[in-house]
């Protein structure tokens, strides 16, 4: 009986996780975002600075990106306004401390690792990692 | 005198180093520089962020003749880092016309969210005026790590020589960004102010 029960219960997180987590969404739980995603990787944002973006932000992928060399305001500078050329940018964080780069594209926009490389080298500066969440 | 009469001399003074002599691609920057040798306005554009190209009017105090250059600045090596980025670059310029009238020499830099470090060294050659070299290495350190788009502060010594006068001299300097504008200024008893406007567009 003991089995049993601990195999429904198996069961039912596993399609609980599934419905949860169908591919690299971000679900809002009072007010914050899950900090792991599906592949099992965590989301590499500060928390509180990152809530702060995605208020009153809907409809959107995000896009968040490691780079490195981004060591100052001067420096970054060029990478906020090459991306918002782009009028699928609602919204770009510079997070200097942390080596981000977080941007909000409209939904129907695709996000291509290649083109937001291209887009952080053009600037001087390489992309280490990308992570995309949809909102 | 007053308060705001030496900020405004300070400003209007003053001169110095090749902060990020290229931009990212595509952008354009306009500086003002001023040191002990020379008055100078300098226009570049960077195709790519590897090299610049740009025009300068530069004056030179000592010899008292003013020159245009075109310039030409190269991205010769770059390592970025998640804490850290270096550089160094190759820097050039020529007088339309007269190619005996001319520069070149290297700027090299490393920084991080606290630390800066960086050289050059730079050859002049003028057939109105005696030739020289200027030389100068810089150090750094941000008293506070300011957020993106806040005012940064960078507090500075820096030490440069030329071969005209072969005095070195040694002293300090305030660097502050905000925005696309950069300024430095600094101050020394022997080679008088250097100051450094720097606009991004």
């Amino acid at each position: 009986m003991k089995k049993l029960l601990l195999i429904t219960l198996f069961s039912s997180s596993l399609i609980a996780a599934e419905n949860d987590h169908s591919g690299m969404h971000g679900h809002s739980h009072e007010g914050h975002l899950h900090e792991t995603m599906v592949d099992g990787k965590g989301l590499d944002v500060n928390p509180e600075r990152f809530d702060m973006f995605v208020k009153e932000l809907s409809n959107v992928n995000i896009a968040i990106v490691s780079v490195k060399g981004m060591v100052c305001d001067f420096c970054a500078r060029g990478i906020s306004k090459t991306f918002l050329k782009d009028k699928n940018v609602k919204k770009i964080d510079v997070d200097l401390d942390n080596g981000k780069v977080v941007i909000a594209f409209s939904k129907s926009k695709e996000i291509t690792y290649s083109e937001i490389e291209k887009k952080i080298l053009s600037n001087g500066q390489n992309m280490s990692d990308l992570q995309i969440l949809e909102i | 005198m007053g308060i705001y009469k030496i900020i405004i001399l300070v400003f209007l003074t003053v001169l110095n180093a090749d902060a990020r002599p290229i931009s990212y691609s595509g952008g354009t920057t306009i500086m003002y520089k001023s040191d002990t040798f020379n008055d100078s306005v300098y226009l570049h554009y960077s195709p790519t962020y590897k090299y610049s190209i740009g025009l300068e009017r530069a004056k030179n105090k000592f010899y008292k003749n003013t020159e245009n250059y075109f310039r030409f600045t190269y991205l010769v090596n770059r390592k970025n880092t998640f804490k850290s980025q270096r550089n160094l670059y190759f820097q050039s310029g020529v007088v339309p016309g007269g190619v005996e009238n001319n520069f070149y020499g290297i700027h090299g830099d490393w920084e991080t969210r606290k630390w800066y470090a960086g050289f050059g060294l730079k050859d002049i050659n003028n057939k109105f005026s005696k030739d020289y070299k200027e030389e100068y290495i810089q150090l750094g350190f941000a008293p506070y790590v300011a957020d993106y788009n806040n005012l940064h502060t960078w507090i500075m010594v820096k030490t440069k020589k030329n071969t005209v006068t072969n005095k070195s001299s040694t002293y300090p300097e305030l660097k502050f960004f905000y925005g696309n504008t950069l300024v430095e200024f600094g101050y020394s008893a022997v080679t008088d102010w250097d100051l450094h406007f720097m606009y991004r567009f």
